[in-house]
């Protein structure tokens, strides 16, 4: 594949660099000063309405490779998806024409009602079968391809039988669909639960990982000095996920990589700081083992 | 103890009432305690769920959250989220019923405007985030014969709408947020009610007080009614002025034709 796309190319698919994850806050900064972020990545829900936030989107999109984070598809819920929250991502997807689709490999609607978080599921044959189904349903009708990323998680369920990894894994066997390996989410599950983060990273198909999301986590202190890791994106990428995010480089090649800040969200320039640091990894990783999973 | 294995489905059930009305009856017994209770897990998760939903009514209704400052309203808004959970993803869609919520809520109670404000920031979400559609071309009225135009029942464009708030809302919900405190201050809250249209336009969102007979019409041909139908509502006459305003400002997207210009429906 030639590397020197022509422009329209490089502006409909994500590039395997550094990007930043767009909020509302840096809107107009980002249309009247185009900072060389290499791309930016939205979250759905924000955009589904008309209104100045896809007008912008639509604005933001003639400059940068775009890419849909959504968070509330629910495809691991057993009742099925809300059809009508199905449709308008379809409208989005096609108004946005995004590089990249992404989801969750969780749960957020139960009973007709939206629970605003990244629920865990319980890992089991039954939900690795609900999962694919709703992955194959959203699949179908945006006829695309959608990437399904790792979440973090704070409780895990006695009759969960089926190792995380292996999961993820097997939702991306089955269904066609890619990784969103989030490197941070597996970092804090791991220090939650008492997981290897390196064997989570080398247990994932590194064909399937089209994406990569880099983020801070907290440290919260319960008594008897117990400590639970909160991924709540309010603070730079730690040392420990970049050690992380450099095995997962190693692993899967030179990946499109995003840095998420949702929480007191900084300037830009912090953003594009950290942007710089992936980015300089993703240039020490080996180039041949390159793929591109947005074509 | 031993406990039966739940479906995916009775699972997701029993997460629902935990985050939503603190039910951990169904939940704790599946959930794995190494080290830290179910209740303290399942606290992370109630955490997130009540913030994230304050935070969308905050920004749905900003006015509001300043009128009653932040403990109150976050008070309010626990209470409210509790008892009307969202039915959707898009956040921009939820707290439809708050100001329904707020008249019934006895805390609220000395403030009689407060609903009235909270309507008029629910209208001003809703056309904020209303579809992009296209205007109807006004050409196509006018290529119509006049008999026809009689029977023309108009699309109102989603982000349009027409209210009626009792007490002054629209000066207080304006003061409030402008931090002009001088203006709140000298707004009597007993004054009559305000006829508004409320409107997204491309700087943002206007809400403009309208005569009562150019609110009657305009209210009756939003509804539907045909055009003949809705100029009867008033005195006639600003009536072409008025429905040349809203073609011009592109407050329709389509129509009609009914079978009679009559009374309707």
């Amino acid at each position: 594949m030639d590397s020197h796309a022509p422009p329209l190319r490089t502006r409909d698919s994500i590039p395997a660099k550094a990007g930043v994850g767009l909020r509302f806050r840096h809107h107009q900064e980002v249309l009247e000063a185009r900072p060389a972020a290499a791309w930016f990545e939205v979250h759905t829900e924000n955009y589904l309405g008309g209104g100045s936030a896809p007008a912008c989107l639509d604005a933001i999109r003639r400059d940068y490779p775009v890419s849909l984070h959504g968070t509330g598809l629910s495809l691991g819920s057993a009742e099925g998806l809300d059809p009508a929250h199905l449709a308008r991502v379809r409208e989005l997807v096609k108004r946005a024409e995004p590089g990249l689709v992404s989801e969750h490999l969780s749960f957020s609607v139960a009973a007709g009602n939206y629970l605003a978080d990244l629920l865990p599921l319980p890992l089991t044959e039954e939900a690795l079968g609900i999962v694919c189904r709703n992955v194959a349903q959203v699949q179908d009708h945006l006829n695309r391809r959608i990437l399904v990323e790792n979440p973090s998680t704070y409780l895990q369920f006695r009759h969960s039988i089926i190792p995380e990894w292996e999961f993820l894994a097997q939702v991306a066997k089955r269904t066609g669909c890619g990784i969103l390996c989030d490197v941070n989410n597996i970092y804090v599950s791991a220090c939650n639960h008492g997981w290897r983060a390196s064997a989570y990273l080398a247990a994932l198909p590194p064909e399937a990982v089209g994406e990569i999301h880099l983020a801070g986590h907290s440290l919260r202190r319960l008594d008897d000095a117990r400590t639970l890791l909160i991924d709540d994106h309010g603070s730079r990428v730690a040392p420990e996920v970049w050690a992380l995010y450099a095995e997962a480089l190693a692993l899967f090649g030179r990946v499109p990589t995003l840095i998420e800040w949702d929480t007191d969200v900084p300037p830009m320039a912090v953003l594009l700081e950290e942007a710089a640091h992936a980015a300089a990894l993703i240039d020490e990783a080996e180039s041949e083992n390159g793929h591109a999973l947005a074509a | 103890m031993k406990t039966a294995t739940p479906s995916l489905l009775e699972l997701q059930c029993a997460m629902r009432a935990s985050l939503v009305v603190h039910d951990d009856r169904g939940i704790s017994a599946h959930v794995v305690d190494a080290g830290m209770s179910p209740a303290e897990r399942l606290d992370v998760y109630r955490s997130t769920f009540a913030s994230v939903l304050t935070k969308a009514l905050r920004l749905s209704y900003p006015a509001v959250h300043r009128l009653v400052a932040a403990e109150f309203f976050e008070g309010a808004a626990r209470i409210f989220i509790e008892a009307h959970p969202p039915k959707s993803a898009c956040l921009d869609d939820y707290g439809e019923k708050f100001a329904d919520f707020l008249s019934d809520f006895e805390p609220a109670a000395s403030l009689a405007y407060l609903p009235e404000v909270t309507r008029l920031e629910w209208a001003v979400n809703r056309v904020l985030h209303a579809p992009d559609v296209e205007p109807l071309d006004p050409r196509r009225l006018a290529a119509l014969a006049e008999a026809e135009r009689a029977r023309v029942s108009f699309v109102p464009h989603p982000s349009v709408s027409f209210l009626r708030v009792d007490h002054p809302a629209d000066l207080i919900w304006r003061a409030v947020l402008e931090e002009d405190d001088d203006a709140l201050s000298a707004i009597d809250p007993g004054a009559g009610p305000a006829l508004l249209l409320v409107q997204r336009l491309a700087t943002g969102v206007e809400v403009r007080r309208m005569s009562e007979s150019a609110w009657r019409i305009s209210a009756a041909l939003f509804a539907g009614w045909p055009l003949a139908a809705a100029l009867d509502e008033a005195p006639n006459t600003e009536a072409s002025a008025l429905l040349a305003d809203h073609l011009a400002a592109g407050r329709f997207i389509d129509f009609s034709l009914n079978d009679t210009s009559g009374n309707f429906p």
